[in-house]
């Protein structure tokens, strides 16, 4: 059941029972008041008559008037205050009656139940009648006087306004109903909206927001709930990022892997199944050899890289002894290329991890190494550490504008296959960057082809 | 006359493995390891009845050179390590003939290479080994100028050990090149082709039997 029509049916019953309540007591306060208006009127009435009756039937009579006489003084002196509602007996039965139906149907056996004045209200043949009665003495003999007043037409509208009220309260409890709904119908507009874009949300529409402006408590989870939505949203697309990120890094590996694995597998089948000569058996050695190590320097940059990913240890660092080990590590690969390296510092101690570090300067410095082309004058590179910032500048063939935002992504390179025949696993700047990011370091690359490069990094 | 093959790979290895199988199959095979440098050299030759192309290339990679290959008229089968549906379609609706993906098996190759030279009706379907010449189109053998008889099955299995020529070609690989699909039966049935074969033909030395591999026909 929809919470519209439960709010409307719950409605519905207190409306019903409050105006029935209403009602009800608007009825029989109304009966009451018609009942003893008309019953005062009776009693005045009945008074009035006897004793109008009484005085002047008293003050005619004669005690020694002929029955017959007395009779017609006593009828004479009724009629002249009686009406249609009035009856006059003796002894139980009627002398002088206006009425229609026989008042010794009902007056008969317990005529003291009327002698008080006192209006009581009786079914006589299906008529409603009220009947005041009290008796009067004449001489000797007592009469009794009666006024007997027919209510039938009066109970008649009385019922007839009770139908009135039926169908009024009928009325009023249907509007009361429709009303009800349409208002809490409009109210809970916002919440079938907030429904909605929630189912919308749970399928994947992580943008979808409520246009919710009312200033009640559905209009503050309107505001709350476009919150939620906000920060599911952004933890979202984080996550897809990453994700994306991972799936390219992931799709970059296998990528990288299926070049030596396929020199691998051909050269192995060769081994095995080709009569080889003995020069060919050792070129398919040496094949699988250079793959093989090429393959464990791209485990072991992968390894740093994830290694480098987590907390890493932090010490106070002599920077001179630092530069030194860098310096021994990177000579054979600077022999190899005929460059030069020139070192200054102005630091003493840093704060750093050495070994990532370590890494990071050796990765810049084979970069700028492979920067010169096998004819260009000797240049040579220089390392520098200043304040906090660390750099390795080349005067070599630079990176070209486009591709300096992306050098730092794995398996990015500028000239692939100059790169690989020098044994970059394109993973040497992702992992300097990573190593900087480990230390909160930045990293600024100022390059122009044909001119050079330099790879600032800044210690925080 | 033998066919003659392009092969444009910047990895040594795997250009290095791909000429040694090449050449035990008896193609004439020129290697480039720069797209640049492939495309020069067309040049002044571009006698090729195949081209083999790595699609990262230094210099000009595999896509662009393939325009140049249409100019001339040359089929291509792109090796590459790139796995993306993307670029396999848009490498075959350029009209490559074949695409195969690193890491790959090079009996496989050879055997995509030949299919590929019989489409496009380049194939010399005359092989040599010894005194002794297999013509794929007539069917026929003849050693030392003398046809020799063989049954449909031998003539498969030596077309198939010549195919691999220098190369250990399993029994199973035999059933299924001669076959045409993953023959389940009884590998010795092989056993007893090949020595009718090294009886018919004599050869008994280059047919050789490799210890837990299979048949070799060497021939160098």
């Amino acid at each position: 059941m929809k919470l519209y029509q439960r709010i409307t049916l719950l409605v519905s019953i207190v409306l019903t029972v409050v105006i029935l309540a209403v009602s009800l007591s608007l009825l029989l306060f109304a009966k009451n008041t018609i009942l003893s208006l008309s019953m005062e009127q009776v009693q005045r009435k009945q008074k009035t008559l006897r004793t109008s009756f009484s005085e002047m039937a008293n003050y005619y009579a004669r005690s020694d008037d002929s029955e017959a006489v007395h009779n017609s003084l006593i009828k004479l002196c009724f009629n002249r205050f009686s009406d249609q509602s009035s009856v006059l007996m003796r002894d139980g039965k009627p002398v002088s009656t206006g009425v229609t139906i026989d008042p010794s149907v009902y007056v008969t056996s317990d005529s003291e139940a009327f002698s008080e004045g006192t209006p009581v209200a009786i079914t006589v043949q299906g008529r409603n009648l009220l009947i005041a009665g009290s008796s009067a003495s004449v001489g000797t003999e007592t009469y009794s006087v009666y006024v007997v007043e027919d209510i039938t037409d009066t109970y008649a509208r009385i019922q007839r306004m009770a139908w009135i009220f039926a169908g009024v309260s009928i009325a009023a409890i249907a509007l009361g109903a429709v009303i009800v709904m349409l208002l809490v119908r409009r109210s809970t507009k916002p919440i079938t909206a907030l429904s909605g874009a929630a189912k919308e949300i749970a399928d994947g529409a992580y943008e979808k927001r409520v246009a919710v402006r009312t200033k009640d408590e559905i209009g503050t989870l309107g505001e709350d709930f476009n919150r939620m939505a906000d920060a599911v949203e952004t933890k979202i697309s984080e996550l897809s990022e990453r994700n994306e990120r991972q799936r390219l890094f992931i799709g970059g590996v296998t990528h990288e892997f299926k070049t030596p694995m396929t020199g691998l597998i051909l050269h192995a089948g060769l081994l095995r199944r080709a009569n080889l000569s003995e020069d060919e058996r050792d070129a398919s050695l040496a094949h699988i050899e250079a793959q093989t190590q090429w393959l464990e320097r791209l485990t072991q940059n992968l390894l740093k890289l994830f290694t480098s990913d987590e907390e890493i240890e932090l010490e106070s660092v002599r920077i001179p002894e630092l530069l030194e080990t860098v310096e021994e590590g990177v000579a054979p690969k600077l022999k190899e290329k005929g460059a030069a390296l020139t070192v200054q510092c102005e630091t003493d101690t840093l704060v750093l991890n050495p070994d990532l570090m370590h890494s990071l300067l050796n990765n810049l410095i084979v970069n700028a190494a492979n920067a010169y082309d096998a004819d260009a004058p000797e240049k040579p590179i220089v390392l520098s550490v200043t304040g906090r910032t660390f750099s390795v500048s080349d005067r070599g063939r630079g990176i070209p504008k486009e591709a300096i935002d992306r050098i730092f992504e794995p398996f990015f390179r500028v000239d692939k296959s100059r790169s690989k025949k020098q044994g970059g696993s394109g993973l040497g700047l992702a992992l300097v960057k990573a190593i900087a990011d480990a230390h909160g370091a930045s990293i600024a690359v100022d390059s122009e082809p044909g001119k050079g490069t330099t790879v600032s990094v800044t210690l925080p | 006359m033998k066919n003659r093959i392009l092969v444009v790979e910047d990895d040594a290895a795997i250009r290095d493995a791909v000429l040694l199988n090449l050449q035990f199959a008896d193609y004439d095979a020129v290697a480039f390891d720069d797209g640049r440098k492939a495309a020069d050299a067309l040049e002044d030759d571009h006698a090729f009845d195949l081209a083999l192309l790595d699609i990262m290339l230094p210099g000009m990679d595999g896509f662009e050179l393939f325009g140049i290959m249409e100019r001339f008229g040359i089929p291509v089968i792109y090796m590459t390590a790139k796995t993306d549906s993307a670029s396999e379609i848009k490498g075959l609706r350029d009209g490559a003939e074949d695409y195969i993906v690193k890491p790959f098996d090079p009996l496989t190759l050879m055997v995509r290479i030949e299919k590929v030279l019989k489409r496009v009706g380049k194939w010399n379907a005359v092989y040599r080994v010894k005194d002794i010449v297999v013509n794929t189109e007539t069917h026929t053998v003849t050693k030392g100028g003398e046809p020799i008889e063989l049954q449909p099955l031998e003539f498969d299995v030596l077309v198939a050990l010549l195919r691999h020529k220098n190369m250990t070609v399993s029994r199973e690989r035999l059933l299924n090149e001669v076959w045409g699909f993953d023959y389940l039966g009884e590998t010795r049935m092989v056993d007893v082709k090949i020595s009718a074969l090294r009886r018919k033909l004599d050869l008994e030395d280059a047919i050789r039997s490799i210890h837990k591999l299979g048949y070799r026909l060497e021939d160098r």
